[in-house]
């Protein structure tokens, strides 16, 4: 089982079953990206493999905020997937981390070939855990249509629950109607929806991992 | 690939003693179709056609090309290379669903083709899946919840999605190897249920 509870504290996130997908939904600026980056971090002192696939930041920068936050990150412990499309500025090898370059968001192979890839090195240095980031379905969206994206969610959710690793993917709600946000829901065992609560600062609500869904709370 | 007709199966190999080789192993659960260099093959090759087995060596056209040629025409069909030696190289990066390395026993060229079979079917049940979580998307953004506890239309759906989910993990063991994972990826990006 995957504890998450001490990144957001819910209780239905303190048993998170191995294979399960959760969607991080929410406007922009609500710390989507900050709160799946904590999720993998977490693990990853706890010995954890962690695997991120991002559109938007490069791998270098991922390489960076990881140690950051895990200032005794282990070689072999962080494959990055980076699917901006810019090609082959950052070296194969970044201090240690495995990096796969892929050429565009909407690159569905490619983008799987990375991961395949990641989990192979992970797996080669006996990491049984894992965490998986996908950062950001939205950008993807924008590339291919919601028919490809809920596709490619289910069938990459299928390989992680095979793997016994746990997904967090993001999307940013209000780039999308409400018809895509359903459809892209209901590829995942589970939703962390996110907002800015009255009065400032920002709350969350866990849907789909527990019988109920809970009730909104800061955080 | 309708219920009553087997599936078919085109062998492009050079060497006719090969060739009948595989036809006679394939064709008691398959209709089996022969060309012998890579012109006859694309001539050979059709929406009917389920899997190819490609030799990369041959004369004239290679099975790279062959290969190009049909992932160009867009077909559903799935292509395993069969090579001489161990490739050393990412098979799944050319864009081959599967790889054989001569000699081909019997059994893994039958196991070969029912799992490439398989990822056909996985790829029509995923697109069933998403023309009912659509469906179901649908009546979510247009009634209310207690319309929707109403709604035996909508329970119904909700009944054929668990299943539908269910029946994909069943498929192929849901993805559980690295080879299914990336043909079914590749299968998203050709379009191919389009």
């Amino acid at each position: 089982m995957y504890d998450l509870s001490s990144v957001l504290d819910f209780d239905a996130l303190t048993e998170v079953r191995p294979g399960s997908s959760i969607l991080v939904s929410g406007p922009a600026m609500t710390g989507k990206e900050k709160l799946v980056y904590d999720i993998l971090a977490d693990g990853a002192r706890d010995g954890d493999g962690a695997v991120v696939v991002t559109t938007s930041d490069k791998a270098a920068s991922v390489v960076e905020e990881f140690r950051d936050r895990v200032p005794d990150l282990q070689g072999a412990q962080l494959g990055v997937v980076d699917c901006r499309g810019e090609g082959g500025a950052d070296p194969e090898l970044i201090e240690g981390v495995s990096v796969h370059q892929v050429s565009s968001p909407g690159d569905l192979t490619g983008i799987g070939i990375g991961i395949t890839k990641a989990l192979e090195g992970l797996h080669d240095s006996g990491r049984e855990r894992g965490r998986l980031a996908l950062v950001s379905l939205s950008t993807m969206l924008t590339y291919t249509d919601k028919k490809t994206v809920f596709k490619f969610c289910h069938v990459l959710s299928s390989r992680l629950d095979a793997a016994g690793y746990i997904g967090v993917f993001t999307i940013d709600s209000g780039a999308h109607d409400t018809q895509t946000i359903q459809v892209i829901k209901q590829a995942f065992d589970g939703l962390i929806d996110i907002r800015d609560a009255e009065g400032g600062g920002r709350e969350a609500r866990v849907l789909g991992l527990a019988n109920e869904p809970t009730d909104w709370k800061k955080i | 690939m309708s219920e009553s007709d087997p599936p078919v199966v085109l062998i492009v190999e050079d060497e006719p003693d090969v060739a009948e080789t595989y036809k006679l192993w394939l064709q008691g659960d398959y209709e089996v179709r022969m060309g012998q260099n890579g012109d006859e093959g694309l001539e050979l090759l059709d929406e009917s056609v389920d899997v190819v087995l490609l030799d990369r060596m041959m004369p004239g056209l290679s099975g790279d090309e062959v290969l190009s040629e049909i992932r160009k025409r867009d077909l559903g069909c799935r292509v395993a290379m069969v090579t001489a030696v161990e490739p050393d190289f990412d098979i799944l990066e050319m864009g081959f669903d599967a790889y054989l390395s001569k000699p081909i026993r019997s059994e893994q060229l039958h196991d070969t083709v029912t799992n490439l079979l398989e990822r056909s079917e996985y790829d029509s049940m995923l697109q069933e899946y998403y023309a009912l979580v659509e469906k179901q998307a649908t009546l979510e953004a247009t009634k209310s919840s207690a319309e929707l506890a109403e709604s035996d239309q909508y329970a119904t759906l909700t009944e054929e999605i668990a299943e539908m989910r269910e029946g994909l993990d069943d498929t192929l063991g849901g993805i559980e190897d690295d080879d299914d994972f990336i043909a079914t990826l590749r299968g998203l990006s050709n379009g191919e249920e389009e």
